[in-house]
Formats: structure tokens, sequence, C-alpha cells
């Protein structure tokens, strides 16, 4: 259970449960063999665009996938 | 693709589609400028046939979006009805909080049709800080269910407000979007869109929760404590809630779908009521393992909860947007149907009409030659 010891540094890192749990889903992903592996990856994929709003008017809105997701969290270490 | 054809379909013959009137009342109008001017006498049946051929186009188009939807609908159906099973337990365990003594009155409010996911009487939980998630979908086309869920988040919204409690809106989808942004602009938070291009899945979902409240307890637990990351700017700019409100259409067959509410409390909030005992209460029972505290353990669980709620619930408003388009197009192309009937007939009549009239005009100029 190395797991328990390595909550207080996800933690740390600026992560939810959520991100956590996804970053050891995708890994997961990542060690199936190849017909299934692209068909897990594909599965999986993230789109959306979110914009915050301030006083009332929407802020430029941002385009979410992945690759920006990983991007933001720094998840290469994990990956 | 079908839609956009639709549109334009819709904006070119938009007028006498959609006009009130029945199509009875249309018709001397249709054939005034034909007739009368140049000193025509045969009736033009061309005005008739061209929206004849119009209305044949739309009701193809409209049957084919059923097609469209009731295809979709089944596979997403499967998902949706899978994925319930997710949030159960921790609505066993956590239960289901409806807002505090008012929830009595907000079910009042709806007349019965609003129903909270839990028949538990999960405690009464007042908090100062609600969000309230409105589900809606993307496209139109889809009779009422955007509207009836942005009406039950503007009761719920007035609801939850008093003088000192902050309530904000995170929403979902287009149209809950072009909605409230007519009068309670100032009250949205963020605004989702897209989420519906690839089919919707799990990481989608719980990523978009990430973005809506998850990082507000690491600001006040351990940001303070270690070294902030870049998203510290971030964390400071997202929502902070004590309670999430998610509002969605629950799929409940093709033609029924209920507004539905489900809370998610923060974990302190959670933390508090449970030692307040209640139904909450109850989580005292389990055994906790590991070295992690209960503040902990709460906390994850919080977030897996939103995050498992979340995907429910966006399931079933996609279902709930499918089964409402399928008996929309059905009903408009029943429409069309009948229209293109009421057109059939007019054009019959007409055609039949100056028929008479010409061979009218045949006899009695050959008994008059007769005579």
């Amino acid at each position: 259970m190395a797991s328990n010891a390595a909550v207080p540094f996800w933690r740390a890192a600026g992560m939810t449960y959520i991100t956590y749990s996804n970053i050891c889903a995708n890994l997961v992903r990542n060690c199936l063999k190849e017909p299934h592996k692209t068909e897990a990856i594909n599965r999986e994929k993230v789109h959306f665009s979110i914009s915050k709003w301030e006083g009332g008017k929407p802020q430029r809105p941002s385009l979410f996938d992945l690759i920006h997701l990983k991007h933001e969290l720094g998840w290469r270490i994990a990956l | 693709m079908a839609m956009a054809a639709l549109r334009r379909e819709g904006r070119r013959f938009a007028n006498p589609l959609l006009s009130p009137r029945p199509i009875t009342a249309v018709r001397p109008s249709l054939f005034s400028e034909e007739d009368g001017s140049m000193g025509v006498r045969n009736i033009s049946t061309q005005v008739v046939r061209n929206r004849m051929k119009s209305v044949k186009n739309i009701q193809k188009i409209t049957k084919a979006m059923k097609m469209v939807a009731a295809s979709k609908l089944r596979a997403i159906q499967v998902r949706a009805e899978n994925s319930r099973g997710l949030w159960q337990p921790f609505t066993a365990l956590l239960g289901d909080t409806p807002s505090s003594a008012s929830g009595h009155a907000l079910q009042a409010l709806f007349d019965g049709s609003l129903i909270f996911k839990s028949k538990l009487v999960a405690p009464c939980v007042d908090v100062k800080k609600n969000v309230i998630v409105t589900i809606s979908s993307d496209k139109g086309l889809c009779g009422g269910i955007n509207s009836t869920s942005v009406k039950t988040s503007k009761a719920l919204h007035k609801l939850v407000s008093g003088p000192d409690k902050e309530t904000k809106y995170v929403i979902l989808g287009e149209k809950a979007k072009a909605i409230l942004i007519r009068d309670s602009k100032q009250d949205i938070e963020i605004s989702i869109t897209e989420l519906q291009k690839n089919p919707l899945n799990y990481t989608q979902v719980s990523q978009s929760y990430a973005l809506i409240g998850g990082r507000v307890p690491i600001l006040t637990k351990f940001v303070p404590k270690l070294t902030v990351s870049v998203l510290a700017d971030d964390i400071l700019k997202n929502v902070e809630f004590d309670a999430l409100r998610i509002i969605f259409n629950k799929f409940q067959s093709v033609v029924s779908f209920l507004p539905t509410m489900a809370t998610v409390l923060s974990p302190e909030v959670v933390e508090r009521e449970s030692e307040a005992g209640g139904q909450i209460g109850d989580l005292d029972a389990y055994e906790i393992e590991g070295g992690e505290t209960k503040g902990e353990i709460l906390q994850n669980l919080a977030e897996f909860q939103f995050s498992c709620v979340m995907f429910n619930a966006v399931l079933e408003n996609a279902c709930s947007e499918q089964g409402a388009r399928m008996s929309a197009m059905d009903s408009s192309s029943r429409n069309a149907g009948e229209m293109l009937d009421r057109l059939t007939l007019t054009y019959n009549r007409t055609r039949q009409a100056s028929i008479t009239t010409e061979l009218i005009e045949i006899i009695s100029g050959a008994s008059a030659l007769e005579g």
C-alpha cells in the first residue's frame, strides 16, 4: 500500500483525489498491449471548453483536453 | 449536419411554417398576388407546390433527426443505467441532503415534480456557500428539458440564497447558459461547453470536477504548509463551496424526465455533520484502514462522490436530451405530415376548380355558338 504514504505528496502538488486517480488510470491504460491500448486511450478522450466568469462577463474560453491538463498539472512526472 | 440543414430550411420557410395561423387562413394571401393581376384566369398552383416541397423536405429532416436521436439514445441509455450503480453506495453512506428546512418548500414549489435523489430523511444542512451545477445540452430542438433544469436551478437559487449567503452557478451546456445569461449573469461562476463532442466518459466528467471545486480544500489545508505550486493562482480563482447542488433531468422513459437535485457536501461540512450525529453519524460505524485521518478519507470520498454523481447526472441528462429530441422530432414530423395533407387538399381543390372553370367556359362558348 504505497499509495497511503503518497497522499500528502499529491495533495501538496495541487492534485485532487480525482486527478490522482485519473493519472493512475492513465498509467494502467498505457500498460496495455497494443490493440487494446489505443482503444482504451481513445475511449477516454477528454474534450470540453471552459470559461470563467467575472463580473457577469465570460472570460476567454479555454479548451481542455488531456494534453493541456497534463501540461498544467505537471503530469509528466507521473507519465 | 441534419440540424444545420434544418436551421437553413427553417429560416427560409420559417414564416409560413411557424405562423400560428392555420393553413387555410394563409391561403387567400397566397393567391391574391397571382390572380387579379394581368388578367390571368387560372389560379397558379406554383406557390402551393413550392410549399409542399419545402414541408416535405422539413419532414424528411425531422424524420432523420428522430432516427439519429433514437440510435444515440439506445447507446447512452445503457451507460446511464449502468452509471446509477456508482452513486448509490454514496447515498447509502453519506445520504443525500436536501437543503435545510426548505426541502419541502422546494418540493411544494414544483408541485412534487422535483424529486430528490434519496428518500433518506437527511439531516438539515444549511450552508453558506452553495454552488448550483446546472446541467443542460449544447444543442437545441429537444423539447423543454433545458428550460426545466434552468427553472429548477432558479428556484433553488431563490431558496438557498439569504443575507449572508453566497450562491453561484456553474453551467454545463450552451442552452442553460443562454437562458441564465439574461437575468443571473452576475452569479455565473464557470460555464463548460462542448462536453459531448466525444462520447461521454468518466475521465472527462471527473476532470471537470477538478476545475469546478476540487482544489479548494487543498488551499485551506495544505498549500500554506508546503510549496505553493504554479497552480496557486488558479486555485484562488476557483469556486469555493460548502455544498454543490447538481440539477439535471433524470431519465425515466423516452417521454418522461424528472428534474432532480443531487447534493454533494464539502468534506468539512460532512465532518461537521457527522460530529453532530444524524444520518451521516453512521460513518463512525465504519473502520478506517491505514494511517489516514477521517478528514483525509472524507475529503477523498467527497471528491470521488462528486465525480460519480456528476458522471451519472451528465449521462442521465444526455439520455433525457436524446429522448426529448426523439419525441420532439416525432411530433414535428407528424405536424409536417398533417400540414402536407392540408396543402395537398388545397392544391387538388384549386386544380379541380380551374379545370371546372375551363370546362364551363368551353361548354358555354360552344352552346352560345349553337344557339
